[in-house]
């Protein structure tokens, strides 16, 4: 684990010095080049000059711009020649080098001199790389601030003595203590204390989640108010901060398949304009007997020609669009997935745990007596049992104080039982209030109707009479409503998929605004399903990844929703992090805005390359004006991916 | 099969990149290359018998340089 963060540490630094370097290069360029431009403007004003120094001044300054500045450019492009591997550089060492020497031509005077020319080339390809490189800096921010997101201390508690360690020291089973305002170090179970958590940083959950004991916490977010004793279960590269990182980092490396032509071209590109370039050259000189003119064609068509525009134009696309998702809790796993997201009609969602909570919650309640007598007899018994109807209960009844309760039992299928003071008391379902002969009476008609709604109830008794009623649900998550009306408003056919019954999924659907629904399907039969609507066009699926994932692979795109500190990595081509839907509509929203960039900039550098080469070709473009022109391709294909930061999400 | 996370320094071009690939795609027992000219970063699905000398030789190849592997 400390070998992986040397690793982190060493790609930072590396683009840092690749920046520095560049900008160290650009200055001695430009301080050299300037006295050459100023000595080319004055003799063009038509102020003579000794020919000596208009000879000499470009040589002596532009060998030090080419050979000793540029040296990397010119050994890595030379190189190509005899490797066979050719790159950008190749294209200008070979237009700088050839224009330079044309200046020692003019000494023997017989050719025009591009010695000057040819520093500013240098100069001005030193500068678009210095600019691309910050604006590549740019692009990578959101994974750069996710790398540094991670705690690097700690406190463990030793005995009874806290000690601070570095993180990267943390070992399973260790007990941290988080104070008010501290980082979570690593990912962990909250054993002591009560507090609430921002956990922005990496689910995008933008309010803050409470934390008790048994909760679980993320390593890397912010506790807020309360101290935390948090036991560790995961370090290392095995957190969910370090889990999201790789994925992020993956995906920024594949391919979307649009870009399958820009790359075909840009892997022939260099060796086809070495080609066009010499056939360029012989075809003025031939005409034109004017070996100088036919040279500073040449030299145009070399350094006007840019794989990079082409190269770059969708990765540098998908990397912002994937940095701004992983910042929102939106990991998109492939690039794929945004050209596929483009034509998808039918959203199917499955219900438990994506449109609902998967966990029970108490929708409605009855009592006979006072509200809060009920509740807090309730509370007292059912904070005793770990069923999940139990927890729903004691959610409910929060606020109320507990009583002690004697001979405590679970009565396994059935409810509870116990004593509070004198009175006997009980809480379960129907079965169990007839089995021990309890009167519900005037509590009858409350529980028919909770009954009629399709919700599970239970009913409590003291000493053999019926006190209240509650009825539980699946709870919706809060967002669920707002996220699948937006879906709809964008055009997008909704279904939900459930093992439920048709009432109980009917009811749901209308809760939620859902178009269709599938009920009372196995959760082996949801891939079928997929398979069937997909035959009216494509399909996404939204599940939980874990146990939908045969249906996540089967449609167009799959997303799976995280739970908790599980992100379910192999599952799905987008990974919500955080399960809520609006997480859904965002992903949607960000796959279309980043494949919108990617075909603009597509669209551009093919243009570029389409107009400026034979522009340069037909000796239109000075060697310079080519130079600049080709700087500002490679520039503005990476400033016109950034600007996908400025869309509304 | 192991997949290999690979930081590659001197690439400056998108040309770099497919350079990178294609030599890296010829070493024995490499499945699946994918380089990013934007992150610097090589991803690498081979055999398990292919060493990280190996892709560090076909990085060098074309003029790169292995930062890292992992």
């Amino acid at each position: 684990m400390k070998h992986d963060h040397a690793i982190t540490t060493a790609e930072l630094s590396m683009e840092e010095r690749d920046m520095r370097s560049w900008k160290r290069k650009l200055i001695g360029a430009w301080v050299l080049t300037v006295p050459i431009a100023a000595l080319m403007l004055i003799s063009y004003g038509g102020i003579d000059i000794d020919e000596n120094v208009m000879m000499g001044v470009p040589l002596v300054l532009g060998f030090f711009v080419i050979f000793i500045i540029g040296f990397d450019t010119i050994r890595g492009g030379l190189r190509g020649f005899y490797t066979g591997y050719f790159s950008m550089d190749s294209l200008i060492s070979l237009g700088t080098v050839l224009a330079y020497f044309t200046g020692i031509g003019t000494v023997f005077g017989f050719m025009e001199s591009y010695a000057g020319v040819s520093a500013m080339i240098m100069t001005i390809f030193i500068t678009g790389k210095f600019i691309e490189s910050k604006a590549r800096g740019r692009a990578t921010q959101e994974i750069k601030k996710l790398l540094e997101l991670g705690a690097k201390k700690a406190r463990v508690l030793r005995g009874k003595e806290e000690i601070e360690i570095d993180a990267s020291d943390i070992a399973i089973g260790d007990v941290l203590v988080v104070r008010p305002g501290e980082k979570i170090p690593t990912d962990g179970l909250v054993i002591k204390g009560a507090s609430s958590v921002d956990e922005s940083m990496v689910t995008g959950e933008s309010l803050p989640v409470e934390k008790t004991v048994k909760s679980t916490v993320i390593g890397a977010t912010i506790n807020q108010e309360g101290i935390l004793y948090i036991r560790a279960t995961k370090i290392g590269n095995d957190t969910m901060l370090a889990h999201i990182i790789a994925l992020v980092e993956e995906a920024q490396g594949t391919k979307v398949p649009i870009q399958k032509l820009a790359d075909k071209i840009t892997n022939v590109f260099v060796p086809v304009i070495l080609g066009v370039a010499l056939l360029t050259f012989l075809n003025w000189w031939y005409f034109t007997g004017e070996l100088s003119r036919a040279l500073g064609v040449g030299i145009s068509v070399l350094v006007i020609a840019c794989p990079c525009a082409l190269g770059l134009a969708v990765p540098i696309a998908l990397v912002v669009g994937s940095g701004m998702g992983a910042q929102r809790g939106i990991l998109i796993r492939k690039g794929e997935a945004i050209q596929t997201m483009k034509r998808v009609k039918t959203i199917i969602f499955d219900k438990t745990g994506t449109i609902t909570k998967g966990v029970p919650e108490v929708i409605g309640f009855a009592a006979t007596s006072k509200k809060s007598y009920v509740l807090e007899r309730a509370l007292s018994l059912e904070r005793l049992s770990e069923h999940p109807l139990a927890r729903a209960v004691v959610t409910y009844a929060q606020g109320t104080k507990p009583l002690n309760v004697r001979g405590f039992k679970v009565i396994p299928g059935r409810g509870v039982e116990g004593w509070i003071g004198t009175n006997h008391y009980l809480i379960g379902n129907r079965a169990l209030m007839r089995e021990k002969g309890v009167r519900v009476g005037k509590l009858e008609k409350e529980i028919a109707e909770f009954e009629v709604a399709g919700t599970t109830v239970l009913i409590m008794a003291e000493q053999k009479t019926a006190l209240g009623a509650f009825a539980l649900a699946d709870a919706i998550k809060e967002d669920s409503k707002e996220a699948i009306s937006a879906l709809k408003q964008a055009g997008f056919k909704t279904v939900m998929i459930t093992g439920d019954n048709r009432p109980t999924a009917e009811k749901i659907a209308a809760r939620v605004g859902i178009d269709a629904i599938i009920a009372e399907v196995l959760p082996a039969d949801k891939a079928a399903h997929v398979e069937r609507l997909q035959k009216e066009g494509f399909v996404a699926f939204v599940g939980d990844g874990i146990n939908d994932a045969p249906a996540l692979k089967q449609a167009n795109v799959g997303i799976a929703m995280g739970t908790g500190t599980d992100i379910a990595i192999e599952a799905g081509d987008i990974v919500l992090v955080k399960g809520s839907l609006t997480g859904v509509v965002q992903a949607i929203r960000l796959s279309k805005a980043t494949f919108r960039k990617i075909k603009q900039n597509l669209f551009w550098a093919f243009a570029y390359n389409v107009i400026a080469i034979p522009l340069a070709m037909g000796g239109v473009l000075s060697p310079l004006i080519a130079e600049l022109a080709m700087a500002l391709s490679s520039v503005s294909v990476v400033t016109n991916a950034n600007l996908l930061r400025t869309m509304r999400m | 099969m192991k997949k290999l996370k690979v930081k590659i320094s001197g690439m400056h071009c998108a040309s770099c990149a497919g350079n990178v690939e294609r030599s890296v795609r010829s070493v024995k027992g490499v499945k699946n290359v994918s380089v990013s000219a934007v992150t610097n970063t090589c991803f690498i699905e081979c055999e398990d018998s292919t060493t990280n000398a190996d892709i560090e030789k076909a990085v060098a190849k074309p003029g790169y340089k292995v930062v890292a592997i992992n």
